[in-house]
This record gives structure tokens, sequence and C-alpha cells, in this order.
């Protein structure tokens, strides 16, 4: 074993965060937590990635990092200092690109270095030098709306390398990209970073996209989602460049599956005693999206692994899991480990007619509480209505850690779907079908 | 060979046009720099001389230009006083939580206050200021004019300060932008849009005023600046139909040139200013700007200001150290905030009083009366709204759907509606009387003149912008035209409807004021209503009856925007818009 460098022995650390709660306050209720305990270090010379499907609170992790938002609880360091208002050292990558519209490329990326405060000659020479880094050299003086989504997003690259960073910041950089492009960007961003010399010493990436997150950080951090914590930290050393096909990469792929779906779709535990019947919380996942998987999983023999699905659909692997914990709450599928297979009563949905379709959905809606609980309301109300608040206080009421106005979103999804209760949003009542 | 040689003789060919082109341009320019000095001066005597209550309008065309330039200079003085207005209270309004909640509800109700209830008071007190000039007098008719174009600009200006989009202003945090930096490369740019627009507006509907406030009588004293609206009330006064014809061909040539040479090319400049991202937006052109982007003059003038400006900021740097601080001068903002807050918490406070001592002298008979006359005006001015909407909803879709007809009749509709309406009153007042037709239907006419291109306007533009798609859908299935009407047009047009009534209530109800008591021929015809109790409460100098009235009107008004428009406007937006 040869010599341990001395910084890994007695790790500097950039900035960090030491148990971060973050809460939002809504109209009416409690405040929402969208994050708990939240503590994390980003040391020099790393790639970090905060990996989370939507809801996760990732963006939010990294904006607290930056010192654009607070948190409600918990202490923000910057070299070991707490940090107060803004980072010194922070370079930010948009997912939106965040470019001033009526500025030009150039225009943009100077303005950043003029607020700084740099002579004339020194705002033309880092902003000429930042151009050429990203390939936008004869671009200067385009209008960021007659570019395409991948050279926004390198003036954004550019605008933040001009400032040389100690840190760089990316908020799901590549999303907005096509995936070629993307591609490119990610090697751009890892050449700028890896000379150890130069800023940016670390990278921290926001991001859902597993493959992306493997490729780029050294440590990946999974979040779970409401209200988002840290499930776990993967550490590996992955000597760069990396091959997306080599075996240790497609390992670390699958480990990650792994304890994304034990996070997200847990095996149910095996039935004893009969527990009490608790409210179950309704994912937000709409109900087309639910009968579309059936249909999906019933033209693939009734079984596929999740983020297989995820791949073939072009969607956000979150989403899918979403909509795959609905199908399950009604009955229509079931995950062992990883997979969906579609259950009996699905495949009898896939193949019923649609009106057979509506009574196997409505039953199923029944057989949660919260429907089953609004139905007694509606029958015992002389008008047969309920108002919109009741519902909502119901929700709240028994599902305290849940966005209520989401939930009754989902819940007024639903029962339109399965033709149960009707909604009127003028006088905000729910009526019996 | 050959070729080469084109390429080069073009060239210089090219070079040649070009600065023969730049010449012009810049001789014409200096030109004009050259009569607008000319014009001050002539403007520096006019505000000093002596006050002559009533001035000798000379009604040879010959004197025209000059009476229109004065008219211009004070549409364009009060235009930029609302300019400044708009940039502080609507920067004010946004950056400062708690000034917000006093500021906002204060402007909405300055904005529902009847602009020519103002002007006794104003009249009165800005003369007794400036006992021996002109100045009382033309600063009255200035901030006139201030009162009808700032309400709108100042709206629509804090409203896009506060929707500046949350990324734009991270990036800003980010640079650590100091708050001039911000309101020059975030802010500004993000409301200027916004901003031409609605200047373009009130500019439009200052002109309605101008006209007003160039001659009026208040009790025993009548008023008179030299003006296009003065020639005009003493054309109609002497009943000489060619300077009547002259004062609006005047007018007329007036709107539509600064509609040329200002606001087109203001509004085509102001498109680098889009926030959409996609690039296939009407190109707008304006041949004005086109020839000033030919000058040479312009862009040296440009580049010498820029060097200034970065010279001073870099002063300014070195005096405060080289480092940024924004926290500083960030304090010293909040102590002028919290003092101009205090400031105008007292102003209110003594108005309010005042206005209390004023309003305990009407007699409860008083009230009655205007009571009854509100509800008669009201009336008006719906029967207004009403019959501008018959006719305008059908014109305004056939226009609006029509690209052919839109690219004629848009321009045209534009200066038609900028044009101030009391111009016109003494000639529609001749043919009512001629008609037999009394004030009381007659002003509603009156009213209609000022107000209904509002709807056609805001009518057209629904028209033109339903999508596609949905006209074809239509044809497709075909559909009939009266079912059309039903299915399509009338729902897609009606938040553009919503806009247009308020638009054109808001002006109605000013216009009460004029239109139901006019002098015609040295009589006065009236007909009983809140906008004729205002004008007679003026012209016997009853300031307290004047003011309960003015209070009245603007109650009605604010009660109607929130009672009916509002709810019209929410409906609009929940069931009828198609931007989602």
């Amino acid at each position: 074993m040869t010599a341990i460098p001395e910084t890994v022995l007695a790790p500097e650390i950039l900035c960090e965060l030491r148990h971060v709660d973050k809460e939002f306050d809504q109209a009416h209720g409690p405040p929402l937590r969208v994050l708990q305990d939240i503590s994390l270090a980003i040391r020099p010379n790393e790639v970090v990635a905060l990996l989370g499907p939507s809801g996760s609170g990732k963006s939010t992790v990294l904006r607290i990092l930056a010192g654009l938002t607070q948190p409600t609880r918990g202490e923000v360091l910057y070299h070991g200092e707490p940090l107060h208002g803004l980072s010194p050292g922070v370079g930010f990558v948009f997912q939106s690109f965040a470019l001033y519209p009526w500025m030009t490329v150039l225009q943009n990326i100077e303005a950043m270095l003029e607020a700084q405060g740099l002579a004339r000659e020194e705002v033309a020479e880092r902003a000429t030098r930042a151009v050429r880094v990203v390939g936008l050299a004869g671009f200067e003086e385009a209008y960021p709306r007659e570019l395409s989504g991948g050279m926004k997003q390198r003036v954004g690259m550019a605008r933040a390398f001009s400032l040389e960073p100690e840190m760089l910041f990316m908020d799901e950089p590549f999303s907005q990209v096509d995936a070629l492009t993307a591609e490119s960007l990610r090697a751009q961003v890892l050449d700028v970073w890896s000379p150890r010399d130069r800023n940016p010493k670390s990278i921290v990436m926001v991001s859902h996209d597993i493959k992306e997150v493997v490729y780029m950080a050294d440590r990946i951090v999974v979040l779970d989602a409401n209200p988002g914590r840290v499930r776990t930290v993967v550490e590996h050393g992955l000597p760069r460049p990396r091959d997306y096909r080599s075996p240790e990469l497609l390992q670390l792929v699958d480990h990650l599956h792994d304890i994304i779906t034990g996070m997200a779709m847990p095996d149910a535990a095996a039935e004893g005693v009969a527990a009490p019947r608790v409210f179950e919380p309704l994912p937000h996942a709409g109900a087309v999206e639910i009968e579309g998987l059936l249909e999906y999983l019933d033209a693939r023999g009734g079984r596929e692994d999740v983020f297989r699905i995820a791949a073939d659909t072009d969607r956000e692997y979150g989403r899918v899991i979403t909509a795959t914990n609905g199908a399950e709450l009604l009955g229509f599928v079931e995950t062992p480990h990883r997979t969906v297979v579609l259950s009996s009563e699905g495949a009898r949905y896939v193949k019923a007619s649609p009106a057979e379709r509506k009574g196997l959905f409505r039953e199923k809606l029944l057989e949660l509480l919260l429907f089953e609980e609004i139905r007694q309301a509606l029958e015992r109300s002389e008008t047969h209505r309920v108002d919109r608040d009741f519902v909502l206080e119901l929700i709240a009421l028994n599902l305290p850690n849940e966005d209520f106005e989401r939930v009754f979103h989902t819940f007024v999804n639903w029962s339109r779907f399965g033709d149960l209760f009707s909604y009127d949003g003028k006088t905000r009542t729910v009526a019996l079908h | 060979m050959t070729r080469r040689a084109t390429q080069v003789f073009g060239s210089a060919t090219a070079f040649l046009v070009r600065t023969r082109g730049n010449a012009w341009v810049d001789v014409a320019l200096l030109a004009a720099l050259g009569g607008a000095v000319f014009g001050l001066t002539r403007l520096a005597q006019e505000w000093t001389g002596a006050l002559r209550p009533v001035f000798e309008i000379d009604l040879s065309p010959w004197a025209l230009p000059g009476y229109a330039f004065l008219s211009l200079s004070r549409g364009l003085a009060a235009y930029a006083l609302s300019l400044l207005f708009t940039l502080a209270y609507g920067y004010w309004a946004a950056r400062d939580r708690v000034a917000e909640k006093v500021l906002i509800p204060a402007l909405d109700i300055l904005q529902s206050i009847p602009v020519l209830g103002f002007m006794p008071g104003l009249v009165l007190a800005l003369v007794a200021a400036f006992p021996r000039s002109n100045t009382g007098l033309e600063l009255a008719s200035v901030i006139m004019i201030f009162t009808g174009q700032a309400w709108n600009m100042t709206f629509s200006f804090y409203h896009s300060l506060r929707s500046v989009p949350h990324d734009f202003q991270e990036v800003a945090t980010l640079g650590r932008f100091g708050w001039w930096q911000r309101f020059r490369w975030v802010e500004m740019p993000s409301a200027a849009i916004g901003l031409v627009w609605n200047s373009m507006m009130s500019m439009a509907g200052g002109w309605f005023f101008l006209m007003v406030s160039e001659a009026f009588v208040l009790g025993d004293r009548s008023f008179q600046l030299p003006g296009l609206g003065s020639y005009m009330s003493v054309a109609v006064a002497r009943g000489d139909r060619g300077a009547m014809v002259a004062a609006v061909a005047a007018m007329t040539l007036m709107i539509v040139a600064l509609d040329q040479l200002f606001w087109r090319p203001v509004v085509v400049w102001a498109q680098k200013f889009r926030m959409d991202e996609s690039g296939q937006a009407p190109e707008m052109r304006s041949w004005f700007l086109e020839l000033l982007r030919g000058s040479r003059l312009v862009p040296w003038l440009a580049r010498g200001a820029r060097a200034a400006a970065r010279r001073v900021e870099r002063r300014r740097r070195k005096r405060r150290g080289a480092a940024v601080r924004p926290k500083a001068s960030g304090r010293g903002l909040g102590v002028l905030s919290a003092a101009a807050f205090v400031g105008l918490v007292v102003l209110l406070a003594f108005g309010s009083l005042g206005l209390v001592r004023l309003l305990v002298r009407v007699p409860a008979a008083g009230w009655h009366g205007l009571g009854v006359a509100s509800l008669l005006t009201l009336g008006r001015v719906l029967l207004a709204t009403a019959i501008g909407t018959l006719w305008t909803v059908p014109v305004g879709l056939a226009i609006g759907l029509s690209p052919r007809l839109s690219r004629v009749l848009q321009p045209i509709v534009q200066v038609v509606a900028s044009f101030p309406a009391p111009m016109l009153f003494p000639a529609v007042v001749a043919l009512l009387a001629a008609a037999g037709m009394g004030l009381g239907w007659g002003s509603i006419l009156l009213m209609l003149l000022g107000t209904q291109w509002y709807i056609l306007f805001n009518v057209m533009a629904g028209a033109m912008s339903i999508p596609a798609d949905l006209r074809e859908a239509a044809r497709i299935y075909r559909v009939g035209t009266w079912q059309r009407f039903r299915i399509l047009y009338l729902p897609a047009v009606f938040p553009f409807l919503v806009t247009g009534w308020v638009t054109a209530a808001g002006g109605a109800w000013n216009a009460s004021i004029v239109a139901e008591y006019v002098s015609f021929k040295g009589r006065e015809l009236s007909a009983d209503g809140l906008g004729s109790r205002i004008s007679t409460a003026a012209a016997r100098g009853d300031f307290p009856l004047l003011a309960a009235a003015i209070v009245v009107m603007a109650v009605m008004v604010v009660l109607f925007n929130r009672l009916v428009w509002r709810r019209l406007h929410h409906v609009a937006e929940e069931r009828f818009s198609l931007a989602r």
C-alpha cells in the first residue's frame, strides 16, 4: 500500500450542513417539512451527487449550501465557520439555465464579473476565456433565445466558470438538454474540474438520473422523499475516465436501484395480526397514468423491472415509482423486489370493458379508508354534498406529514376517474355521483 | 475576375451609400436638436410670462404648429413626471413589504378618483402659489394630465417587479449585484415591455385631459392656456368651421407623428426584453428606428455616455474601497424608505382630515341629491358600455379574424382611440341640438365617443389571439356562424372584453364630468348626474359639494370594480383563458 495523501487523513471540509431541517409555510395548516435532519460535508477534490425523486428537497439542499435559502433549524458551515448570507465560493448552474434574455451570451457572463467589481480589462479577458473553455467562441453576440438548450447550458456553465469558484453547484443541469449534448457537457464539466490545482475544487450536483450520477460522482447521497432525508451515502472510487459499460459501473447502478426500490417500494410486511386500518397516503399519480402502467405491463407479459419501465417510457424513475405505488395501493400490481407484476385484479382490469373498468376502479377506491369515510359522510349529509375544506381537514388530520393539497388533488382525480364522486370547482363541493 | 471586381466595387459603393445616408440622418438629427432648443426657449418664455387669464388665441392656421408644440410639451412633461413617479413609487412598493401594504391600496383609490375632479382645487392652489406668472396654470395642466397617466403605469411596473422570475433573482443574488446593478440588469429589463405599452396607453389617455385642462371656467374666472385645446374652444365659440377642422387635423397629425417618431421605435427597441424564449414572435419594424440606427451621431453619443458612466462607477468604487458592500447601501435605503413611509402616512392622515372637514359641511339633502345623481350616471355609464360592446364585438371580430383587415385597420383604430373625444363634443352637441335630443341621452353618446375604442381595441386583440387550430376545428365540423359566436368567438374574446370594459367604464365615469355639462355657443347644457354635479359645483366654487361628489364617484367606481369587474375578471381567468 502506498502512502496515503495527507488530505485524505485529515480532510479539510469546504462546506457542511449539520442536522438541517427546512420547513415551508403553507396557506393553511401546519408548515410542510421538506428536509429533515440533513447532515452533509463537501470535501475538496470530489464530485458529490444528490440523488432523489422529486419532492426529496434535493434542490433545497443545494440552495441552503449556497446560502440562497436559510434552514429552519441546524447549522451551515463554510470552511468551519458559520455561514452568514451567501457562500463566497460558489458557482451555480441552473436547471432552467436562468440566462437574461435581454443580454447577449457575452453580456450574460460579463454582468457577473462586473458585479464583482473587477476592472474592465479583466472582465473582458475572463469572459472570453470562459466562452472559449465551453466552446462558445463565435456565439458571443447571440441572444439566448437563438440558442438550443445545450448551447444555453454552455452559457450557464461559462458564467459559473468565469468566476473561478471554489465549488461548482449544479441543479439538474442536463435534464433539459438532449441526451447526446448532455453527454458532451458532462465530459466538459469533468475536464474543467479535474486539474487539482485549479478551481473549482469540488462539484455538488443534483440529479435524478442514476447513470449520470454514477458516471460523474465519487460520492452519491441518496435522498428519501416527504420529508427529504439522507437514506444512504454510496462512496466509491471508480477510476476516471469511466465507461458506462464497465462491469463495476453497471454493478453500482444495480446497487443504487436496489437502494431506491427498497426505500420507495418496500416489500409488504408479512400479514399477521390485523393492523388497525389507517388512512393510506395517496401517491400523486394520475389515474390515467396508473391505467397506462397496467396496459404497459400487460403488453410485456405482465412483469417488468421498474427502472426498465422508466427508461422505456423516458420518464424520471420517481414518477414511475409513484405510479407503481398508486397501482399497488389499488391492488392492481405487486412489487416483489424491483419488479412490477400485474396482479390477477390488474389482469382482470386490463381485459374488462370500459364500463366494467369503471366499476372495478370504483370498487378498489372504496377499499381505501379515505374514500370510504367520504362516502359515509356524503350519505349522512342531507344535500349529499361535502365541502372541499371538510375533505382537506380529514386528510390533514390523518396524514399530517403529507402535502394535503396534493393528496386532495389525487383524491379528486381518482374519484372522477372511477365515476365515484364528482367535484365542482366553482362551489368547491364533493358530491356522490 | 469579374466577381472580384463587383465585390470590390460593391463594397466600395455600399460604403458611399452608407456615408451619404448617415450624413443625412445626422444633419436631420442636428436640425431637430436645434428645433428642440428653440422650442424650449419659447416654452420658458411661455411659462414665465405674465399670467393672462384669457389668452388671445390666433385662429390663423399658421399659428397651429406653435399651439400644437405647446400642447405636446405639456403632454410630454406630464409623461416625464408620470415616469418618474412610476419608477419611484413602483420600486418602493415592490421592495418594502411594510410600505407596500399602504402604497398599493392608496394607488387603487387614487386610480378611481375622477381626474377631472382634481382640477378646481389644483388650479386655484397653484395659481395662488404663482400669482404673477403663467407657471401655476401650466403646472396645473401638467399635473392634471399626470393624474390621468400615472396610475396604470405604476401598477404595471409594480407587478412586473413582483413577478421577476425566481431564477433571475437567484442569479443576481449569487452574482452579488448591488441594488443599481439589479435594477439595471434584471428589474428594469423585466418591466420594460409592460411599461412601454402602458406608457403608450397613458399618453393616449392624457390627450383627453389636455383638451379639457387648457380651457375652462371656475366660478367667475375663466382660465386659458395657449394650445390646441384652447384653439378649438375659441374656434367653436366663434363658429369658425375651418379652424375647427384645422385643429382636428393638427391633433391627428400630432398623434400620428408621436406614434411614428417616438412610440413605434421604442416598442420595437423594447422587443429585446421579451421573456418568451421562442424566436418566432412576429417581427416588428419601425422605419424611424432603422433610420436612427443608420446614424453615426447616436452611437457616438451612446459610447461617450457609457464611458462616462463607467468612469463614475470606477471612481465611486475607489472611494468606497474595492469590495462591493451591498449591506451598507441597503441599510441607507431602509432608513430612507422608513422616513418616506412616515411622511406619506402623515400626509394621508392630514388629507383625510381636511376631506372630512369639508364633507361635514354638506347638508343631508345634498347627499341625497348626489345619491340619485350617481344612479343616473351609473345607468349612463352602463348603457354606454353596453352600446359600445354591441357594435364593437362583431366589428372587432371581423377585423381581428382577418389578417389583411387588421393589418390595415389596427394603426387607424389606434390613432382614433388616442384622439381626445372632448375636441369633437361641440360638433356632436350641434348635431344633437339639430336632432332635438337632450343631453340626458346625448351625454351617453358623448361618453361613447371616447370609450368605445378601448372595447374595440381589446376585442380585436382577442380575436387575433384565437389559436388557428380552434378556428380550423370549427370549420371542419361545419359549425354555423351563430354557434361559432357562441362556442368559440365570445368565450375566446371574453377575457379581453373584460379588460376593455374595465377601461371603458373607468373612462366613461371620467367623461361624465364633461359630457353631462357642456358649454355650447355661450349656453350651458346639462343633464342631471354625478358628472354635472361635479362640474356645476366646480363652476360655482362650492367646494364641500364638489368634494362630496368626487368621493361619491370614487366610491361608486371602487365598489363597481370590486363587485362586478373583479368577479368577471376572475371568471374570465378561470374559465375562458386560452393561456393554459
